[in-house]
């Protein structure tokens, strides 16, 4: 199969920017006596509009990883880099998807996806037409005046996605973004991401516990081991998008991911769990 | 009309069945106070009752002593749950004022309101001022409480959105952090207004000098004027049923978001 870079996929725009650089990144939590190991080592490069999934089971620091990342904590060793700029703090550049939508239940819809635009300065005509075109992006023309408790959680989901995407960000970091919904709309909300990356091009760094979803939307899988987190290998996934679910290609890879994930001896490891296909 | 379709519910103005009890007590009274006998003096028919009500009315007495207890309520309310959400606020933003303030906030609170009143009369007299000093207490206490929880509770995960999009304290405050304790702080002002009735009430009994509900119910207790303590009790808890039931309507409009399921 030949590998079809981003460059030659027709409607996927092109962006210079959105180069994530992850380079010796060790973290660890300080109890009482003891100190945990929950990153060693992590070293990454992710290209400008690159998808890149990182798999791994319960506990190997991906979640930590990821708010390393969106600037949530600063207490780690290493560099982590967005074109070039070390990043420090929270940034409007580096937008953040949760496994809960996070919706402010007080504000209706379009409200929430606003609240992420507070500190832009633009007009409020600019703000107002960012916040519908998104709406419109993830298919929830409608429901502008809706309250989070008024949508499924699907359609929560996707609001949240609008609200992380309304500034443009370079880079989308993502969560489990879709690890509390049904099987279902995980897989309709899978294929939407796909449109919608393909749409808006930036850089998406996906954590997932489901090796389907990371090779079905992934241009690259990470596969991380716990105790401490690392990066075990990463596979390329040369398929071109938007993907056929049922290619070959995809199963044989997650075959071969899942006999790696398998092949850790303690019958404890959460890796187990991973494979029967438990989210939590 | 058969069997099936006489349905309870048919009773529409379900609150009718809730006149029901009082109706038949006052019923009861009315038979005591008018038959006469040993019992007669422990009861008034209610044609007395009226009849003061009407005198009370006629004289301004009872506007005077009613807006009277009423002002005193509303102005402790205000300016003791005014000043109580500030320090509830202050302290559930700072840790260092939570810690300074948290132990002698809970050692005070211990002393019932009315436990200060002689500190506060000696301090103070046993004019108005003392009176608002005690009922703003009241209204201070829970408020202060409400307001703290209501921003403790404000889950990590929802500030972190926060910080995701870089809002700023007050931003995060006033957007954030405001709004999700304002259910805790209903609550506070739920207890807040029963709290500053009750001590209205009670410290007008007790320093029962001046205009007030509660004064005047002393006086006519003096003068064992039974059918006048009726009246002002009458309004007392009619008025509380009252604020109640405006507090309620208010916090159902303000938090409508809470009550709006799919």
């Amino acid at each position: 199969m030949d590998y079809v870079p981003h460059s030659q996929i027709p409607g996927h725009k092109i962006k210079q920017t959105g180069a994530v650089s992850l380079k010796g990144i060790k973290k660890q939590f300080n109890f009482k006596d003891r100190e945990l190991k929950v990153l060693s080592e992590f070293s990454l490069d992710v290209q400008p509009g690159e998808f890149v999934s990182i798999v791994g089971p319960s506990g190997c620091g991906k979640s930590t990883l990821l708010r390393l990342i969106a600037g949530l904590d600063d207490t780690y060793d290493g560099t982590i880099a967005l074109d070039g700029q070390r990043v420090a703090g929270t940034s409007l550049e580096r937008g953040l998807v949760f496994q809960d939508h996070r919706l402010f239940p007080w504000m209706t819809l379009e409200d929430n996806i606003a609240l992420a635009l507070t500190n832009r300065q633009i007009s409020k005509d600019a703000k107002a037409k960012l916040v519908a075109d998104h709406i419109a992006l993830v298919g929830l023309k409608g429901f502008e005046k809706a309250f989070p408790h008024q949508l499924s959680g699907g359609m929560a989901q996707r609001a949240a996605i609008a609200r992380s995407l309304v500034n443009e960000p370079k880079v989308l970091l993502l969560d489990e973004p879709f690890g509390a919904l049904d099987a279902l709309t995980r897989v309709h909300l899978q294929g939407e991401l796909q449109r919608i990356w393909l749409a808006q091009g930036s850089t998406m760094i996906m954590i997932t516990h489901d090796v389907e979803e990371a090779l079905y939307l992934g241009d690259r899988v990470v596969v991380m081991q716990a105790n401490p987190g690392r990066i075990t290998h990463t596979v390329d996934v040369n398929l071109p998008h938007p993907r056929d679910r049922a290619s070959p290609v995809l199963h044989k890879l997650k075959d071969e991911i899942l006999a790696e994930l398998t092949n850790v001896p303690e019958p404890s490891n959460p890796i187990v769990r991973l494979i029967k296909g438990d989210d939590q | 009309m058969t069997l099936k379709t006489l349905n309870l519910n048919a009773f529409k103005p379900v609150w009718l069945m809730g006149l029901i009890p009082p109706v038949l007590f006052l019923l009861w009274w009315d038979h005591e106070a008018v038959k006469g006998g040993a019992n007669a003096l422990a009861f008034v028919s209610l044609a007395q009752v009226g009849q003061a009500l009407i005198d009370m009315f006629a004289t301004g007495e009872l506007g005077l002593s009613y807006g009277s207890s009423l002002g005193r309520a509303l102005s402790g309310l205000l300016i003791g749950g005014g000043i109580g959400t500030l320090v509830g606020i202050a302290m559930g933003l700072s840790k260092p004022i939570e810690w300074a303030a948290s132990p002698i906030y809970n050692s005070f609170r211990q002393v019932p309101i009315l436990g200060w009143l002689p500190l506060i009369g000696l301090w103070f007299g046993s004019g108005d001022l003392s009176k608002l000093i005690i009922v703003a207490l009241s209204a201070f206490y829970p408020t202060v409480l409400y307001t703290f929880e209501g921003l403790k509770q404000v889950e990590a995960r929802l500030l972190d959105v926060a910080r995701v999009y870089r809002l700023s304290g007050w931003q995060t405050f006033w957007r954030i952090q405001w709004p999700a304790a304002l259910p805790s702080i209903f609550t506070g002002l739920f207890q807040a207004l029963a709290f500053t009735w009750i001590s209205t009430i009670g410290v007008e009994l007790l320093f029962s000098s001046g205009a007030g509900l509660g004064a005047m119910m002393q006086q006519a207790q003096l003068q064992a004027r039974l059918d006048i303590v009726l009246v002002c009790i009458l309004f007392v808890g009619l008025t509380g049923f009252a604020i109640n039931f405006l507090i309620k309507r208010l916090s159902q409009h303000v938090l409508s978001w809470r009550s709006i399921r799919a």
